[in-house]
């Protein structure tokens, strides 16, 4: 038997041989002169990291992955790769992948304080379905819930929504996406009352103005960066206006670089909304016809727990998404204050970069795209700026025509396809259903086959809240799959670490290698990962993207679909449902989940000869039947006629892609629009369809403070995010040698005078510290990012640099997405210096 | 004769522990901790959850100018050379000063590949094409950081060999 | 009116001619000569203090354009602690030049009054004017700024990377290129460069 320590040594010794430079490459020969020897198969795939969904041709010689590039016929990218991208190939050969279960185990059974010991699936899943059964027997279906992610494939977070909230009868399911595109989805939900951008890609080759609201676009959506470079630099008359709270690489093409004072962009889009009014250069005949005016409550609080002082002091903390209607000219009254010289003051930027931006808006003649990521999201008032960005591009009219575009990005490569659409989220379902609406809930029961009342109408713990939960007791058999939240989430000593090391807590952390979660975990799956399954992805411009499964996973490896319906095999209906719902539907008695939800007739119904010839696809050979195709065909019908139209499954796996919704075998690019959209009426121009009333909603919102700010005691404000290199928190990226070796560590990047102010100089060990913890890491007053002074950057994807603890949980109440761009913090040198 | 035999065994004990110490993430961990915080992550640099990791030195960027192997043909290759304070801006970009087909005889740098010359439309161009303008996107240099972890990636000539020897 | 003025003239020149009356002439040469280094060293002190970084950055425009540039660059801090200040590469240091250079700086006083770069927007306006200017002056005296350190004939070529030693050798060793050529923006950032010869 392995043991931990053996595991760990093989580890260490498989990295200390390619620390000793072996290459696992072969020396130079001669050139091979028979052809079928140098032949290899190729076949098209979504890259596995950011939410550009570039397209990517891999090349399988015998059993594994050699080579990786660009799929030059996929238009997002057209034969174009990021580093990342390019270095796909070796993602998944990091020598420390997870090939068994490991389990912590004493005296030869489970144990909460022992140590990780390899084991059985079999007995993993018996020690997890004892635990799950524990918790539901002892405290019903509240208690269990699930962490999963925006890389999931598409059928991957169905089957795990399904399991979750129909199967277990709980809504305590919520997505990594939570994190990163929340606020964008309430964004959309609260203005367009329909989720997901209006534009598409092709945006870029039309505008004539790009402005980045926080998003640093040449690191973070590199190939997309590609495209604007590409028109900037072909096109004179096009400007880049590039905002942030720092400098970054982005400013490179700025025409109009603005650095603004932390969270005063909100003041910034008021400001620009008041001068397109006093300007005159509203479109009245789109506003008119096309939109109405709400006022949102203000004073929402901070999304912390209720004891919280500001929590208390938050007057409209209980109704945060709450408003009433107004018109236009009380709409207009409300952004008078946002003057010139108001935002100026509160900015602290120069007037003439305002008025240029503000011009890029104002000018009719000026088609305009905006963009933006994680700045705005990750924001306490993130829903609000999203909406406040709507607002400026409705009273223009500059919306869903080619290169007038307000693009909401997403970081990850399924976080629109998988957690938004399959809606993973803990108050959702499939297509923007709620689980709150009666009718929604009827709709997906019946669309699942199940008895009506199956699914619980209470919304589930979202991810801030799940780690309360466990800390609290609350929450006490988890599964955590694609994602390592252990290493996101803010505030893990507060939060996080209690609650998984609770002793009452059952942790299962499912992933292709031993991640800072894992370690965290009482039971680690090995997970399959990217080409090692047949998958399927959705981008940020509704463009659903298939791959075919390539190679095998190493060892036991499976994928999160074959864990996610193997282990619904291990439980009864009379286990999870209750009594009640039985007794009224005797039929369902005496069946497992599996049967219920997967053997139902539906998602069973297509037999594994109908997988394309020459690919493995190892969860159909365990099942019996096409699996992917039955779950994509079942999920299909959710979205059908109602403005999110799939194509057949077939057809994914010929094309690069198709943008929902596919009506009549056609993708649609702008939405709203009529001619574009075929859910717009002739005659109407432009239709909101996702509004009962057909119009977007104008929010009137203010500029609020901060959650914290920087004080006497912790002086500087703290930004956490991403660089080029790595991607998120690095599981993938640091464990290929060229990306590892192009950026191995996370400094902290700050203002040459705000280190030389104390004492600190460029490469020494510093020690940064919140009131929620410390970490140690190097100084770096040079490089890619310039903080103005009193703020420092410091990358999350180093498993070394745990920066996200630093940060308080405070979360945007209407999305509760965390804010992860401030916080207060300070700098001190650590003693003895290395 | 004997001490000097005892010292080369002391000698051979110590590095014996050096090189045990060194693959062994988990006996240079700071702190002893609990069970169930230990390290399983290379990449946590041997250290328990809840305790920080020393910083390792910050790594030197190689600048040999020593091209390396690529692991495929169509992967970009790395920077074998520093590149601080190199300006890649909508004003200028230094990179090309070197590797432009104007400048590769002058500098006797590599020009940039004929992909780099074609647009979005695969159009070649007089020069390089906007849309390959941040060469940093795709070119990284590389530090001397020490692996935490390793990789078994095969290179194409490997897996063939492989296949032969079968 | 014109006699009037030569009448005026010539009565000061008979005062300036005629000798002193109360005052010796050892007072009056040592006195002279007092003053003389007073006058002088005054002159140069206040030269010497509009010649220092201290006094260059004590404009915002530098303060937060060039100056900000600087720091993270290899001139501002590196390995040895031997830094360029701000005078050292754009102030002559020969003291016929340094004289020539600082009228030419009175007209940096009237953009300063009238706020010619006085945002950041107005400074990357006038950033390619203003770098040409450096850059005509560095390529006509043969870079003798950089120069001043970084002396040709004693740069050990096996202390750079083999890339750089190669192109010094080839290119300023033969005296077809100067410093300049090749290191513009060596310490600051670059303006629009179309057009601009680099290499």
């Amino acid at each position: 038997m392995t043991t931990r320590r053996d595991f760990i040594r093989q580890s260490a010794v498989a990295s200390a041989a390619a620390a000793a430079g072996i290459p696992f490459a072969a020396a130079a020969q001669n050139v091979l002169l028979e052809r079928p020897a140098t032949e290899l198969k190729w076949a098209k795939a979504a890259c596995r990291f950011c939410g550009t969904g570039c397209g990517i041709n891999v090349a399988v010689k015998d059993g594994r992955v050699v080579a990786t590039h660009g799929d030059v016929h996929n238009e997002v990218n057209r034969g174009l790769n990021c580093v990342k991208g390019y270095f796909l190939s070796k993602i998944m050969y990091g020598s420390d992948r997870l090939t068994r279960p490991l389990l912590r185990k004493r005296d030869g059974a489970y144990a909460k304080d022992g140590e990780f010991e390899p084991v059985s699936w079999d007995e993993a899943f018996d020690v997890m379905a004892a635990q799950f059964k524990r918790v539901l027997r002892e405290k019903g279906p509240g208690a269990v819930g699930m962490f999963g992610s925006g890389q999931w494939t598409i059928w991957e977070g169905y089957a795990a929504n399904k399991l979750f909230k129909a199967g277990f009868r709980s809504n305590n399911i919520d997505p990594n996406a939570r994190h990163c595109m929340a606020s964008a989805v309430m964004g959309f939900m609260r203005t367009f009352g329909m989720d997901e951008p209006m534009g598409v890609y092709d945006d870029i080759e039309q505008a004539d103005a790009f402005v980045l609201w926080g998003s640093n676009m040449a690191e973070m959506h590199p190939i997309l960066w590609t495209r604007i470079a590409d028109r900037r630099l072909s096109h004179p008359h096009v400007k880049v206006a590039v905002m942030s709270t720092f400098e970054h690489r982005s400013f490179d093409l700025a025409d109009i670089p603005i650095i603004f004072k932390p969270q005063t962009d909100l003041v910034i889009l008021n400001y620009i909304a008041n001068h397109i009014i006093r300007s005159g250069r509203v479109n009245r005949a789109f506003v008119d016809r096309h939109t109405r005016f709400m006022r949102g409550n203000t004073d929402i609080g901070y999304g912390l727990r209720p004891e919280h002082p500001l929590q208390q002091a938050a007057v409209n903390a209980d109704d945060p998404g709450g408003g009433e209607p107004i018109d236009f000219d009380a709409f207009a009254a409300f952004v008078a204050p946002y003057t010139l010289d108001h935002a100026v003051e509160m900015t602290g930027v120069d007037r003439g970069w305002l008025e240029k931006l503000a011009e890029l808006y104002a000018d009719p003649a000026v088609k305009v795209t905006s963009f933006w990521t994680m700045g705005f999201n990750q924001h306490t008032r993130g829903v609000w700026a999203n909406n406040m960005v709507y607002n400026i591009h409705l009273l223009t009219g500059k919306i869903a025509t080619p290169g007038n575009s307000p693009f909401s990005l997403t970081g990850q490569p399924s976080a629109c396809g998988t957690a938004r659409e399959v809606g993973t989220f803990s108050h959702r379902l499939p297509a923007d259903m709620l689980v709150a609406n009666p009718e929604h809930r009827a709709k997906a029961e019946e669309i699942w086959k199940l008895p009506p009342g199956t699914i619980q109408a209470q919304p589930g713990f979202h991810a801030v809240d799940q780690n309360r939960a466990l800390k609290d007791g609350k929450l006490n058999a988890y599964w955590v799959q694609v994602n390592n939240n252990m290493q996101a989430a803010a505030n893990l000593n507060g939060e996080g670490l209690p609650g998984y090391r609770n002793p009452d807590n059952f942790i299962v952390v499912s992933d292709a290698y031993p991640t800072v979660t894992a370690q965290a975990a009482d039971l680690i799956l090995p997970a399959a990962m990217w080409v090692e399954k047949e998958g399927a992805y959705g981008n940020a411009e509704r463009r659903t993207q298939f791959w075919h499964q390539m190679v095998k996973a190493p060892g036991e490896a499976r994928s999160d679909l074959w864990q996610l319906m193997e282990f619904s095999k291990r439980f009864t209906t009379e286990e999870c449902w209750g009594e009640e719902l039985l007794a009224a539907n005797p039929d369902y008695r005496g069946k497992t989940l599996f049967e219920v939800l997967f053997a139902n007739g539906q998602v069973d119904a297509h037999p594994v000869e109908q997988i394309e010839d020459g690919y493995d696809n190892d969860e159909s050979a365990a099942f019996g039947f096409y699996v992917q195709k039955g779950l994509f065909n079942e999920y299909a019908r959710f979205g059908r006629g109602k403005g999110k139209d799939f194509a057949d499954f077939d057809t994914y796996h010929q094309v690069r892609g198709l943008r929902w919704p596919v009506v009549d075998g056609r993708e649609t690019l702008w939405r709203y629009r009529e001619g574009s959209d075929p859910y717009v009426p002739a005659g109407e121009g432009f239709r909101f369809y996702g509004q009962p009333d057909g119009r977007a909603v104008i929010w009137a919102l203010p500029y609020e403070p901060p959650h914290e700010s920087p004080n006497e005691e912790f002086d500087l404000w703290l930004v956490t995010g991403r660089v080029l290199e790595h991607w998120h928190s690095g599981s993938m990226t640091m464990r290929v040698p060229e990306l590892y070796r192009s950026f191995p560590q996370a400094p902290v990047f700050m203002h040459p005078d705000d280190a030389s102010d104390r004492g600190l100089r460029r490469g020494q060990v510093a020690r940064l510290q919140s009131p929620r913890g410390e970490i140690v890491a190097r100084v770096e007053t040079r490089g890619r990012n310039r903080p103005p002074r009193g703020m420092v950057f410091v990358p999350w994807f180093d498993a070394g640099v745990l920066v996200n603890k630093l940060l308080l949980d405070a979360n945007d109440p209407i999305s509760r997405q965390t804010d992860f761009k401030k916080c207060a913090c300070r700098i001190v040198a650590a003693e003895g210096r290395a | 004769m004997r001490a000097l035999l005892r010292i080369a065994v002391v000698l051979a004990l110590l590095s014996g522990a050096f090189v045990l110490s060194a693959q062994d993430p988990e006996s240079s961990a700071p702190a002893p901790a609990p069970t169930e915080y230990r390290s399983l992550d290379a990449l946590r640099r041997g250290a328990p959850l809840e305790v920080e990791p020393p910083a390792p030195p910050m790594a030197r960027v190689e600048n040999r100018d020593l091209r390396r192997q690529r692991g495929w043909p169509e992967q970009p290759p790395t920077i074998p050379h520093a590149i601080d304070g190199y300006q890649v801006t909508t004003h200028a970009n230094r990179c090309m000063v070197c590797h432009s087909r104007a400048g590769a005889e002058q500098f006797q740098a590599p020009m940039v590949s004929v992909t780099h010359f074609m647009d979005r439309d695969g159009q070649v161009l007089a020069q390089v094409s906007p849309r390959r303008y941040f060469c940093n996107q795709c070119h990284v240099v590389q530090t001397d950081a020490p692996a935490l972890v390793g990789n078994e990636f095969l290179d194409v000539d490997a897996v063939i060999s492989r296949q032969r020897e079968r | 009116m014109a006699g009037r003025l030569r009448q005026r003239v010539r009565s000061l020149w008979a005062t300036l001619r005629s000798p002193s009356v109360h005052f010796s002439l050892g007072f009056l040469t040592l006195g002279g000569f007092i003053a003389g280094i007073i006058f002088w060293g005054g002159f140069n002190t206040a030269l010497e203090a509009t010649n220092t970084e201290r006094f260059c950055v004590s404009c915002h425009e530098m303060y937060d354009n060039v100056f900000e540039e600087l720091k993270p660059t290899i001139h501002y801090t590196n390995r040895s602690g031997v830094r360029a200040t701000c005078p050292d590469c754009h102030v002559p240091h020969d003291w016929t030049d340094k004289i020539a250079r600082k009228m030419q700086a009175s007209k940096e006083v009237w953009g300063k009054i009238f706020g010619t770069i006085s945002t950041r927007e107005r400074f990357l306006d006038q950033r390619l004017r203003l770098a040409q200017h450096e850059w005509a002056r560095l390529k006509a005296n043969d870079s003798l700024e950089c120069r001043n350190c970084h002396n040709y004939d004693y740069m050990d070529f096996t202390r750079q990377s083999p890339r750089a030693g190669a192109i010094h050798e080839r290119w300023l060793g033969s005296g077809e290129r100067t410093c300049i050529d090749c290191h513009k923006g060596i310490a600051h950032g670059l303006p629009d460069m179309a057009g601009v010869p680099q290499g």
